[in-house]
């Protein structure tokens, strides 16, 4: 029947338990994916978990070192109606307004054409700026809000009002102080101008400049280029390491040297749009398989092999499965330990990207591969970006020798696209060493303890309140659901008027009922900022009611 | 927030039918519709059914099989601008529960206001041969007047038939 949630199919581990003692098969079940293996404490030890990945099949026991636990609670379906009549009406005053517009009624401030080019063939679709100028509109001021500030665990940013509902911003010239951001990917609080990372980066500005002005393979590679190279490739357990300039480009550019005509490429449902984009760019054939869900992705592999390519049946060139770390939309993480597994058994060769989860995850904060405590060398090509957890811009891959030396000659961005500039490379390497200990303190190791703790108190907090939170107990990334549209634009308002800054996201970037505000959670963030957000996101949302969870949670004594 | 930014959905129109109670609200939404029209005083039930089945028709007409492409620009670079949406539900594959659904409505709601009027038929066609039979017994058949046509035009006294009915 309709699809939800709840309703796709299984992610086929054997031992499902409710750990919560909340009865399934009401209306809103929770989906809950428990895995605990507690007979052998071997499996714990990191020089013996290659041997299990191996031997194991892909039957989930044996290969989780540690609870795996992810929730995506159904929506009700009391809100799930009133979302689409939402969106009903919505329409229906689209089209009022279209109407008005055309007639002339009401002053329309969209692009339209000049009368002397009425004959010609149109240049823009009007139906296809439905939503942008009848819903999007209406709601804008919750986006692009212009700050002024480095967007650290607070961030200032500029007033604006808009007289005529969003069209036109004007400037109040006062400025928002001390914003507590929830929606910066600042998951190790890199984002800083002051400490030794800044004082660093504005040293390499003074000698080496501010740009580079060329590509990698002509006068663009310096020796720190060559330095934080060699690092990455050492934080991440790998043999050799490539860094480039844009994260989005390190994905869309590298993907079509990897993957080509007559390759394979199994994607997870919800990738990001640079996988996307790459591997349309490869020319190679895409198919996709459910979010996370091990038996789709082992029916598609065997599928595959047996069937090879589509009219000739020839055996594919090389089959390549695209997944992430962690799913920024969803909060979920991958299941790396049965993808590895799935990925020995029929030979086909991984590409993790860990943009989210690098930095985030795992006790060295060595991304979703230390997490669940498996060997670096099974994952063949290992992207990440620097974006997010390294305060810097930019992304890179690792891998084995030979590959490396492959994409250095043959990767698009290395050939074409400018290398990263001095600063930049800079804050890596500081921030790099800072995770690893190597600078002589344990100022890494602590952020990466207080975003895990942050993490699990502001999750456990959230569902406690009743808020329906996707995805896994320990991702930084943290969505709650509103599922109304005008849901979506209160509760940025609101939050914002209450001096937090929170990322909402609606239709069409999610479906259409699962709209929702997505916190980020950061180390920088002290525990009385959490609790002074929790508190405010707790007033919001019994103004709003948007505590839809089905099921309650005993507060526990914290 | 664009198509493609958190998912690789192209095309989010084709999965809207077949989201979580969506057909329980297209099913509401008629319900309610029907109420609205019931409550005019001056529409007689046949005709609100009549008017129920039209206007129903003409609006999943007029979305599902008139209005082409999708309101949001797609990542697919135009495939869907040229397909009705009825045309995009699932990305063309046919006979999925979402299509069998939306072509089975109709002739349900169809069926049913039909029902409502050969009830009526029935009644009043049986009244007249009951009438025919007890008061015309001798006659010979083609002497009888024929049993009157039940019509759905207005009258008051449909009304009465109604309520006793």
């Amino acid at each position: 029947m309709t699809e939800s949630s709840a309703n796709k199919p299984g992610n086929g581990q054997v031992c499902h338990r409710v750990k919560n003692g909340v009865k399934p098969g009401r209306n809103g079940f929770i989906k809950n994916h428990h895995h605990y293996h507690h007979q052998q404490p071997m499996y714990c030890y990191p020089e013996d978990k290659v041997q299990h990945t191996a031997c194991n099949g892909s039957s989930g026991l044996g290969l989780y070192s540690r609870p795996f636990i992810e929730s995506f609670e159904e929506t009700p379906m009391l809100v799930a109606v009133l979302t689409y009549m939402g969106y009903g009406i919505l329409t229906i005053f689209g089209y009022l307004r279209d109407f008005l517009r055309d007639w002339k009624i009401e002053r329309c401030h969209i692009a339209r054409e000049r009368e002397e080019q009425r004959d010609f063939v149109p240049l823009y679709q009007d139906f296809e700026n439905f939503y942008t100028r009848n819903l999007y509109m209406r709601i804008r001021d919750s986006w692009n809000r212009p700050i002024c500030s480095v967007p650290g665990a607070k961030v200032d940013l500029v007033e604006r009002v808009s007289p005529d509902y969003n069209w036109t911003f004007d400037y109040t010239g006062k400025v928002v102080e001390g914003v507590i951001n929830m929606g910066s990917y600042n998951y190790l609080g890199f984002a800083e101008n002051t400490g030794y990372c800044a004082d660093a980066s504005a040293e390499v500005t003074m000698k080496y400049g501010v740009g580079v002005a060329s590509t990698r393979q002509e006068m663009g590679n310096l020796d720190r280029h060559e330095e934080m190279e060699e690092l990455v490739a050492k934080f991440l357990g790998v043999e050799s390491a490539m860094a480039f300039g844009m994260g989005f480009a390190t994905n869309s550019m590298n993907i079509p040297a990897l993957a080509g005509k007559g390759c394979l490429i199994l994607s997870d449902e919800l990738n990001h749009a640079s996988l996307v984009l790459g591997a349309r760019l490869s020319g190679s054939t895409i198919r996709v398989f459910k979010h996370n869900n091990m038996q789709s992705l082992e029916k598609m592999l065997r599928d595959a092999i047996v069937h090879g390519q589509p009219r000739t049946h020839r055996p594919w060139k090389k089959i390549l499965i695209l997944v992430e770390g962690i799913y920024s939309m969803e909060g979920s993480i991958v299941r790396l330990p049965e993808v590895i597994a799935l990925k020995k058994r029929y030979r086909a060769y991984l590409y993790l990207d860990e943009a989210h989860s690098i930095g985030a995850l795992g006790p060295g904060g060595r991304g979703v591969v230390d997490y669940f405590g498996l060997d670096p060398r099974d994952v063949d090509v290992m992207m990440g970006t620097f974006t997010k957890s390294f305060g810097a811009a930019g992304g890179y891959i690792g891998g084995r020798k030979e590959l490396m030396e492959y994409l250095r000659s043959h990767s698009h961005s290395a050939v074409y696209a400018a290398s990263m500039s001095p600063p930049v490379v800079e804050q890596i390497i500081a921030s790099m060493k800072c995770i690893m200990g190597e600078d002589g303190t344990t100022l890494g190791r602590d952020r990466v303890q207080q975003l895990a703790e942050n993490t699990l108190y502001f999750r456990r907090r959230l569902t406690e309140m009743g808020f329906i939170i996707y995805g896994n107990n320990d991702s930084p990334v943290v969505p709650m659901m509103l599922y109304m549209p005008a849901k979506i634009g209160a509760f940025g308002r609101e939050m914002l008027k209450r001096n937090i800054g929170v990322v909402v996201v609606g239709f069409p970037a999610t479906p259409i009922i699962e709209s929702r505000a997505r916190f980020c959670i950061s180390a920088a963030h002290t525990k009385d900022m959490l609790d002074t957000a929790l508190s405010v996101i707790s007033e919001v949302g019994d103004l709003l009611q948007v505590k839809y969870s089905r099921h309650k949670r005993l507060p526990s004594l914290d | 927030m664009n198509v493609g930014v958190a998912h690789s959905e192209v095309n989010p129109n084709t999965r809207v039918m077949n989201s979580r109670g969506i057909w329980l609200t297209y099913a509401l939404g008629v319900g309610m519709l029907h109420i609205v029209l019931l409550s005019i005083p001056f529409f007689s039930v046949p005709v609100v059914w009549t008017l129920t089945n039209v206007i129903h028709n003409f609006g999943m007409y007029v979305f599902m099989h008139a209005v082409k492409g999708t309101p949001f620009e797609t990542p697919d670079q135009g495939k869907a601008r040229l397909l009705t949406h009825w045309e995009q539900l699932d990305y063309g594959v046919q006979f999925t529960s979402s299509r069998k659904f939306f072509t089975i409505s109709p002739i349900i709601l169809y069926v049913a206001s039909r029902h409502l009027e050969q009830e009526i038929f029935s009644c009043k066609f049986l009244h007249e041969v009951r009438h025919n039979t007890l008061c015309h017994k001798h006659c010979f058949p083609f002497e009888c007047a024929d049993p009157q046509i039940a019509t759905t035009t207005r009258s008051p006294h449909l009304w009465h038939q109604q309520v006793l009915s």
